[in-house]
């Protein structure tokens, strides 16, 4: 039987989107009340939620503790409802922790760490329903709750993944795409600066085909960017109306 | 600009999966109608005035919007010109991808021939056309909505252009919904039966319900349902494998298991085929062991002083595992060449059609043009096998040409080889550089200059397509240089190209008798690529610097501008380096050459490389009716077997280096070592002429091979080399990243690794192996493609397609023209028993290189087969393997299709036959 | 017992607020607020390429050459004088350290605090051993920023006797940036219960306490059950500050004692169902609006 294609020759892939252009993206921001921030965010099907802590003292090991920054502790976790099969481990296996780590590293290069030294910021990120792109929703949501906790960044950091299809660039890969074995290249970008994050490539891709992707990508962080800068802009002139009135 | 819609499916797969999927819908996809003013797109592909032929029927200009059935199966009308302005929904086309990848390929041609007008129409992300699956709703019920709903919206759509839309479909249920819905909707024979200027489409219409007027009194058996099939082949209660059918009998097949090697299971009777054609996929379902069979071919004889117990027992051994088709998991019908079958009545218009391949059973056609057909080649499609027909149905597609005519015989030749044969488009030959073709002087900055060496080629005579040259130099310090060049293709042929894409489809130059078909346009082949003597021409080089003693030193690969100084033939370069009058520069480099070769043709032999024979030959053409006049086996002098020799050692050494540089994808060629058991004809014929014979390894068998010598038979020994050779396995491309390097191994040649290299401008693999090599060397840029994985092992086998397609029809035309050249004559010449079966030998004459079988049938009662030695024993003839003996060849013409060369035993004369019954009384006597 | 019980979807939401304030200069982080280069850079901003970008999302706001970005939330930043209640979470040496919901933990020293017996007496060792018998881990202080190091972190005092431990009592952590600055922050609202609205977010509702008890700097603990009636009206009063600051309503004495005014029409466990907290709310703020 024939397998999946991918991107039919009419230029739609196997969901209806054409190429370029992203899955369906919805947030809402201060979904917790404990939580200095927190935001929710749906990118198609991929659904994360993400709360930030903090700047607080450190905890458990003081060892930790940096004299000039602020210490960003991630957690990423993955519901064992959210993928096709029930995971056993919602977080600690390989997987987790690698993108524990790249939360992380990604991070670090956008908040403004210089602001709190000796302090933490805590960064839990929950997925919960997978459908592809499990990095870039989590930075999106991550980086909408760090705004929401009114901790002070560089810029948004803004992630996409991108492969490259039938000869063609497509960003913003689900979940079927992104099992198909292509090249998936997954970037975080600071989109105003155009400053690259992270940038990570899972199997092989032809050098000559990179920069198309890479192109791809970033014009989907950008994307992603006037989304969440939309989502943001909304939030607040809401709250601050909010309040307004209250001092009036 | 984006509508979506997210809904969640749940399957259960053992246990419980989430699926979740997407689907868009959008409000950006266009009807694609000149006619329409509303939607703000470009490209439009339907016409403004549809100019269909005009149909009694439907009168007004019209699109039409197959249904998937239409598409499967009636693709030889939508295919003819007149069909225009065509919507072919997505539900059609992803209906079809699955059913039918053939369907899909020719359908998505028709889609992307703009003279066609066919519109692909993405209906199922448009919003206004999206059907959701209803609750107890079937999928195909589904789909048949999705395409009425479409249909509906065409037509709401284009209301106020004038331009109406049709529906086909055959489904009764469909046209009647359809109907209900407002949608005019014809089925395909109504429409094309009221196109009266094309009446001639009728006799393409595939025949796609059964019609009770093939009603033969057969009844085979129901298919299983596919969900069954899915079921039992999960229990293990079913099996799938590929249908092969028998050569000799039409009630008999075998299928190969999946996964499974060396597992068949043997099939007998019309119900245990149950309407399976060869080639196609199927899954049988194991017979319960008493019932097993054995090929009829095996047939079981009475034999002096057995028992019956003991003929049971035997005939218990010959058994075979036997099952019975139960479904058909996939088709895989293409179109055949053959004839029709004579009818009685002129006027009849249905007709059996004989496919020339006799795998394939008689099909039943419906024509109106029988009287023109009839002793022509024609081709037909199979379009269905109901199960109360004998024969499947189907429908004629095209003719070829006069039966026996050899441009027909060709072309049939190379239809059934699926050898692509039409002329090079204008876009490939627009690829082709400019004449007068020059050097310019970056090309030499490029490239090293060899054209001061002194190189050489050496080929068959008459060769034109000339890609590889040789050269020979002494160096200071006692070393020699020795350079292989090689036609430098891959300069004019750039990856991505029209040039390319064709070569790569065509994946090597078929060379029939009296035609080659090459895989490039001639003005590369035979011109700026073939490395003519006197001109300049690019190549691409290996340079070894070897000691007296063929020890490589060191190894250098390069483009180069190389200036041949001669192309001679076999022969010639032999008599250059016989002749010891010529002491002139060349000379002594084809003697340097042919020492070197010497040297490495007996290292590569102490290695265990096999030297092997098949018998070639070749056809002297009469230049005027270019009919065959004579035939002569080719021969072979040492400068074959020196050019040889650097070519494999070319081939060695790219292969290392493109193996070093890219471990994943470079592309190699592998000859498998074949089981033990494949040798057993040879062990048994040796034995019987008392040699050891040891084939534990290629080394082995070389030796084996080399120590069998007869002295009263010369041709003993050649004659067990081509047994030998029929006894090994396919070499095979492949992508160096799928197997482990173990595997790499060319046992024909004991190389540990292996490529071809050498004849880029007949061989495709060769293109990708240089362009490989040109990367390793920095000469080139790499490209996607070329480092995929995956892409590179499937072209690979796709190669290994071609070429072993190639070989085939290369073989079919000797055969062809062996048969035309003995046509009308009948010789007696002097052959060898190859084979001794049951009831037939296979006889070589190695004069033609022709073999043949000698039918024992009529003696079988005074016939005494002795299965352990392969000794046939005739009255008081003995036959063994191996055995001269004198034939006489002549044309059996009794049946046109089929012509073959039939032999008959002249010397060892054998017993008179007289009639049954007396026979029997002299048994008695016995 | 009654459950009252509401799917998510019932929520309303409360953002379709008609009012829209389109002058606030609203920025997120990475905008670049100006390129001039004569202004100096405040809070929630920094220079990249000599442009004044934004570091968080929020409203701009200048003050003379000073701009800052202030942000909807954050955590709190202390300013000496400050009043603040604030949790022990570790005994050290000579010194508590306490949580005050700002970034670092804050530090209360041994001789910044009133111990009992005497206002000026000398810290002997005696008292070092005895820290924990004052202070220990989970108890609650209200207190004073005394001043601020170096990097951000704080240093409380207790040193009058209006500061100290506290009793019995609720705890509310609001938004710090809800809590407007007065004069006083400790009230005795007339509905009979006290409350301290600390500047760092942390509001206090405690029983209205009779003045000796007060002047021992808490170290003498009422531990008497607080009457039922009181006990209500704390209740009711934390219903009501939580509304306010739902509905980000600035706090102080004024306001949340409209809103217990406001509220005494329901019963305490009605003011948790969203459209009674709204209409609260709503009322509180007319009344404000009222008297300007």
């Amino acid at each position: 039987m024939a397998g999946l294609e991918l991107l039919s020759d009419q230029g739609f892939r196997i969901d209806g989107r054409r190429p370029h252009e992203l899955r369906r993206i919805q947030c809402r921001m201060g979904v917790f009340g404990q939580a200095e921030g927190s935001a929710y965010v749906e990118q198609g099907n991929t659904k994360v939620l993400a709360a930030v802590y903090g700047p607080h003292e450190i905890r458990g090991s003081r060892g930790k503790m940096q004299p000039d920054k602020v210490l960003i502790n991630c957690q990423y976790s993955m519901a064992t409802f959210s993928t096709g099969e029930r995971k056993r481990r919602p977080r600690g296996d390989r997987k987790s922790q690698e993108m524990t780590k790249h939360l992380q590293q990604t991070f670090e290069a956008a908040v403004l760490t210089h602001l709190y030294p000796r302090s933490q910021i805590d960064i839990f990120v929950e997925v919960l329903q997978s459908d592809g792109g499990n990095y870039c929703a989590s930075v999106n949501a991550a980086t909408l709750a760090i705004i929401d906790a009114g901790i002070p960044m560089k810029d948004y950091v803004c992630a996409c993944s991108a492969s490259y299809i039938e000869d063609n660039p497509v960003v913003d890969i689900n979940y079927l795409e992104e099992s198909s074995g292509s090249a998936e290249l997954i970037m975080a970008m600071l989109p105003k600066s155009e400053q690259i994050v992270l940038l990570q490539m899972n199997s092989r891709l032809h050098e000559d085909n990179l920069s198309k992707v890479m192109d791809m990508a970033t014009q989907g962080c950008k994307d992603v960017h006037s989304i969440l800068d939309t989502a943001v802009r909304e939030h607040l002139t809401s709250s601050i109306a909010l309040q307004d009135s209250s001092v009036t | 600009m984006l509508k979506s819609k997210i809904f969640l499916k749940k399957t259960k797969k053992g246990s419980i999966l989430k699926v979740v999927r997407e689907h868009y819908l959008r409000d950006d996809i266009y009807c694609g109608s000149e006619a329409c003013d509303e939607c703000p797109q470009k490209d439009e592909v339907l016409e403004l005035r549809p100019q269909n032929p005009s149909s009694e029927i439907f009168p007004d200009p019209h699109y039409i919007i197959p249904d998937t059935n239409v598409v499967l199966h009636q693709l030889d009308i939508l295919e003819d010109k007149c069909m225009k302005n065509a919507i072919i929904l997505q539900t059609v086309l992803d209906e079809v991808r699955h059913r039918s990848a053939p369907a899909y390929k020719r359908i998505k041609e028709a889609i992307s021939n703009p003279d066609k007008h066919f519109l692909s129409f993405v209906n199922e992300f448009h919003k206004d056309t999206y059907v959701e699956r209803q609750p107890r709703e079937t999928a195909n019920d589904r789909n048949d909505r999705a395409i009425r709903t479409a249909a509906k919206w065409f037509q709401t759509h284009l209301f106020n252009t004038g331009v109406k839309v049709i529906l086909l479909t055959n489904d009764a249920d469909n046209k009647v919904k359809a109907s209900q819905d407002g949608v005019t909707a014809f089925t395909v024979a109504e429409y094309v039966g009221s196109l009266k200027d094309n009446p001639e489409l009728l006799d393409r219409l595939a025949h796609s319900k059964p019609s009770n007027a093939f009603d033969e009194g057969v009844q085979l058996p129901e298919h299983v349902s596919i969900a069954e099939v899915q079921k039992g082949l999960k229990s293990g209660r079913y099996l799938q494998g590929s249908f092969q059918a028998s050569r000799d009998n039409c009630l008999e097949a075998v299928v190969f298991i999946q996964d499974k090697e060396d597992v068949t299971v043997f099939l007998q009777g019309n119900a245990s085929l149950n309407r399976a054609v060869h080639e196609d996929v199927v899954a049988v379902e194991m017979l319960p062991e008493k019932d097993w069979s054995y090929p009829s071919s095996l047939v079981i004889e009475d034999v002096e002083g057995e028992t019956e117990m003991d003929k049971e027992a035997r005939k218990e051994k010959l058994k075979q595992p036997t099952g019975k088709v139960v479904a058909i998991i996939k088709r895989k019908w293409r179109q055949y060449c053959g004839m029709l079958l004579p009818v009685i009545i002129k006027t009849a218009t249905r007709h059996l059609f004989v496919p020339s391949e006799r795998r394939i059973p008689k099909i039943r056609i419906e024509t109106r043009q029988a009287h023109i057909l009839q002793g022509q080649r024609v081709i037909v499609a199979i379009d269905s096998w109901p199960k109360n027909s004998r024969y499947p149905l189907g429908h004629f597609v095209r003719k070829l040409g006069t039966i026996g005519d050899k441009e027909t015989e060709n072309e049939v030749l190379l239809l059934e080889h699926d050898i692509p044969h039409v002329p090079f488009s204008t876009a490939v030959l627009n690829c082709l550089p400019k004449l007068p073709w020059l050097i310019t002087e970056e090309d030499v900055k490029k490239r090293t200059d060899l054209r001061h060496l002194h190189i050489c080629s050496v080929d068959p005579p008459g060769c034109t397509d000339i890609d590889d040259a040789l050269h020979y130099k002494p160096l200071d310090n006692g070393n020699v240089e020795v350079g292989v060049h090689i036609a430098d293709v891959t300069h004019f042929i750039r990856p991505g190209t029209a040039i390319d894409e064709e070569a790569r489809k065509r994946g090597t130059t078929v060379y029939l008798i009296d035609k080659r078909i090459d895989m490039v346009p001639e003005l590369l082949s035979s011109n700026l690529c073939s490395l003519r003597s006197n001109v300049d021409r690019f190549a691409f080089t290996v340079i070894w610097e070897m000691t007296k003693e063929a020890e490589i030193i060191s190894t250098r690969f390069m483009k180069s501008i190389i200036n041949s100084k001669a192309s001679l033939t076999y022969a010639e370069a032999q008599m250059k380096i016989d002749d010891s009058k010529q002491q002139d520069e060349l000379a002594q480099s084809l003697r340097g050459l042919n020492t070197l070769a010497k040297i490495l043709k007996q290292g590569r032999t102490d290695k265990g490389s096999l030297s092997l024979a098949s018998p070639e030959v070749r056809f002297h053409i009469d230049s005027e009716t270019a009919d065959p006049i004579d035939v002569v086996s080719k021969e072979l002098m040492e400068t074959n077997s020196m050019v040889e020799e650097f070519m494999l050692l070319a081939n060695v050494s790219v292969a290392k280096k493109i193996y070093e540089e890219f471990p994943d994808c470079a592309v190699l060629r592998r000859h498998p070592s074949p089981p033990p058991s494949n040798f057993k004809p040879v062990i048994n014929v040796a034995e019987a002429r008392g040699f050891d014979f040891c084939v534990d390894s290629s080394k082995d068998l070389a030796n084996s091979l080399a120590s069998a010598q007869l002295t009263e038979n010369p041709y003993f020994n050649t004659m067990l080399r081509i047994l030998a050779t029929r006894c090994m396995m396919q070499a095979l491309y492949f992508c160096s990243g799928m197997l482990p390097y173990a595997e790499f191994h060319h046992y024909g040649l004991a190389a540990p690794i292996y490529t071809h290299f050498t004849s880029p401008i007949r061989r495709y693999p060769d293109v990708l192996v240089h362009r490989l090599l040109a990367v390793a060397i920095q000469a080139d840029a790499s490209f996607p493609e070329l480092l995929d994985k995956k892409k590179t092992q499937a072209l690979c086998n796709h190669l290994n397609y071609r070429h072993k397609m190639a070989q085939y029809a290369g073989r079919a035309s000797v055969a062809l023209h062996t048969l035309l050249f003995f046509k009308n004559k009948v010789l007696i010449e002097d052959g060898y028993v190859m084979f001794v079966r049951k009831n037939a030998l296979t006889v070589l004459i190695p004069k033609y290189g022709l073999e043949g079988i000698v039918k024992l049938a009529e003696y079988q009662n005074i016939m005494k087969f002795d299965d352990e030695n392969t000794v046939q024993t005739i009255g008081d003839v003995i036959i063994r393997v191996f055995d001269a003996v004198k034939v006489e060849v002549s044309v059996d013409q009794s049946n046109i299709q089929h012509q073959h060369i039939k032999f008959k035993l002249v010397s060892p004369q054998l017993p008179e036959i007289e009639e049954g019954p007396p026979l029997k009384k002299q048994k008695k006597r016995k | 017992m009654a459950v009252d019980v509401r799917l998510a979807c019932a929520r309303v939401d409360r953002k379709e607020l008609p009012f829209t304030n389109d002058q606030a200069h609203l920025v997120t982080p990475g905008d670049v607020i100006t390129t001039d280069t004569g202004f100096m850079r405040g809070h929630g901003t920094y220079m990249e390429d000599e442009k004044l970008h934004a570091s968080v999302s929020g409203t701009v706001e200048r003050v003379n050459k000073l701009i800052c970005v202030k942000p909807l939330k954050t955590r709190y930043n202390g300013e000496v004088g400050d009043v603040v209640v604030a949790r022990v979470i570790e005994v050290g040496q000579r010194r508590w350290k306490v949580d005050t919901n700002s970034r670092l933990d804050s530090v209360l020293m041994l001789s910044s605090v009133n111990l009992p017996g005497g206002e000026l007496r000398r810290r002997s060792e005696e008292d070092e051993r005895m820290m924990r018998d004052y202070l220990q881990e989970g108890d609650l202080i209200s207190a004073e920023v005394q001043s601020v190091f170096s990097d951000g972190s704080l240093s409380l005092h207790t040193r009058s006797l209006k500061y100290g431990k506290l009793g019995q009592g609720i705890l509310l952590k609001v938004s710090p940036s809800l809590v407007k600055r007065r004069k006083t922050h400790f009230h005795n609202l007339p509905c009979g219960a006290s409350i301290i609205l600390g500047n760092n977010g942390y509001v206090w509702i405690a029983p209205i306490l009779n003045e000796d008890t007060e002047n021992t700097g808490g170290f003498i603990q009422n531990l008497e059950p607080v009457a039922a009636v009181d006990r209500e009206a704390m209740a009711r009063l934390r219903n009501c500050v939580l509304a306010l600051a739902e509905h980000k309503m600035m706090l102080f004495d004024t306001s949340v004692l409209y809103a217990y005014e406001e509220s005494t029409k329901y019963t305490v466990k009605d003011l948790l169902k969203p459209e009674i907290m709204d209409e609260v709310v709503e009322l509180t703020r007319q009344r404000l609006e009222a008297e300007g």
